[in-house]
């Protein structure tokens, strides 16, 4: 028996049945997750991990655990999509922790959160003073939502009563000197023209190019692979191997 | 036909790994020229009643040659303590046929017969 041969078989199997359970339950993002989505993904990571290592049991039963939970992640998740009052139970609701400045005691009480751990999420959103926030919003996945009195918001143009245009979304033209030329013909721009404002920057081929963007507004943004500063800022603050 | 593709490669794939990991009871069987491990084993069990220790010896070197065949194929889906357990019966069993102990002989075809029936089980 070749045990390494039967880890990297078991490996294979683990690493894409991994992959293809946690594209069927779909949570993509990780800011997405609730607690107990959380220790559902740990959970099924490590039977993947003894799926993959535990020579002295077969890979089915690890892999059938694998499945099932998976499975009822997957269950879990359609009825949590389909079912409001199920999904008020099993992924909990946002609650409000501060309303007009003033702490809601017994509903941090409730939910385990103790005033420094609120006040360091605030601190996370750039606020420094309890009250300055009309609404705090704690959401199921433990982030928290803030609305500021509307004395403490910033100006916006639209205060001020400013026209602005939109400045869109940027699409890459140029990356690691390779040119893309699909996002260059969605722009309705060519080769040519793209060498022609290269020229311009002093720039002579695609190839000294790292990063190039161009926006609907029209701006093009180049970056070059040297990019000719005449002294760089070191934000180290003591001496290390480099 | 992307669609299709995004469904039926993960599909596929799913039912290859399920194959492999439950293919053990198929594979264990005999292919080719192989007499079978279970069928060797009733051989060796008759050998060693009738005391006629050069067949039994024959046997064992069928029984361990076919064993390494096997090994091979059902190491991907069978337990690694079923794989040792057998080998290490079918070695003990060399020596009892080697040292004519009717006794052991019979204990141990039997111990490696009840480890046959579970492997990949």
């Amino acid at each position: 028996m070749s045990e390494g041969l039967v880890v990297v078989v078991r490996s294979v199997i683990g690493f894409f049945s991994l992959l293809i359970f946690a594209r069927i339950i779909g949570k993509s993002q990780i800011s997405q997750l609730t607690f107990f989505d959380y220790v559902l993904g740990i959970t099924i990571g490590s039977m993947a991990a003894s799926l993959a290592t535990d020579l002295s049991s077969r890979a089915w039963p690890h892999w059938v655990a694998l499945a099932s939970w998976s499975a009822l992640g997957f269950i879990m998740e359609k009825i949590t999509v389909k079912w409001r009052y199920a999904s008020k139970f099993l992924e909990g609701e946002p609650v409000i922790v501060i309303m007009n400045g003033k702490i809601m005691e017994e509903v941090m009480k409730k939910m385990k959160y103790t005033v420094s751990e609120i006040m360091g999420l605030l601190r996370n959103k750039g606020i420094f003073d309890v009250k300055q926030v009309e609404f705090a919003i704690l959401e199921p996945n433990g982030q928290l939502s803030v609305l500021q009195k509307p004395e403490h918001l910033p100006l916006t143009p639209q205060d001020m009563k400013i026209k602005v245009s939109s400045s869109g979304i940027s699409s890459e033209l140029i990356y690691d000197g390779i040119l893309i030329e699909q996002n260059l013909r969605q722009l309705k721009k060519d080769k040519k023209w793209l060498i022609k404002e290269l020229k311009k920057q002093g720039i002579h081929d695609v190839s000294e190019v790292f990063y190039a963007s161009l926006n609907p507004a029209g701006n093009l943004y180049v970056d070059r692979y040297q990019d000719r500063l005449q002294s760089v800022l070191d934000i180290g603050d003591y001496k290390g191997p480099y | 036909m992307r669609k299709f593709l995004v469904i039926s490669i993960p599909v596929v794939t799913i039912i290859l790994f399920i194959l492999i990991m439950q293919g053990g009871n198929v594979l264990k069987r005999p292919l080719g020229n192989e007499v079978g491990i279970p069928k060797t084993i009733e051989m060796i069990v008759q050998d060693i009643k009738n005391e006629n220790w050069d067949s039994a010896s024959n046997h064992w070197d069928n029984l361990s040659k076919d064993w390494d065949k096997v090994i091979k194929r059902v190491q991907f889906s069978a337990e690694r303590n079923e794989i040792e357990g057998l080998s290490l019966s079918i070695a003990s069993l060399k020596g009892a046929i080697e040292a004519q102990d009717q006794s052991s002989g019979l204990q141990l075809s039997y111990q490696a017969y009840e480890h046959w029936e579970d492997l990949g089980e």
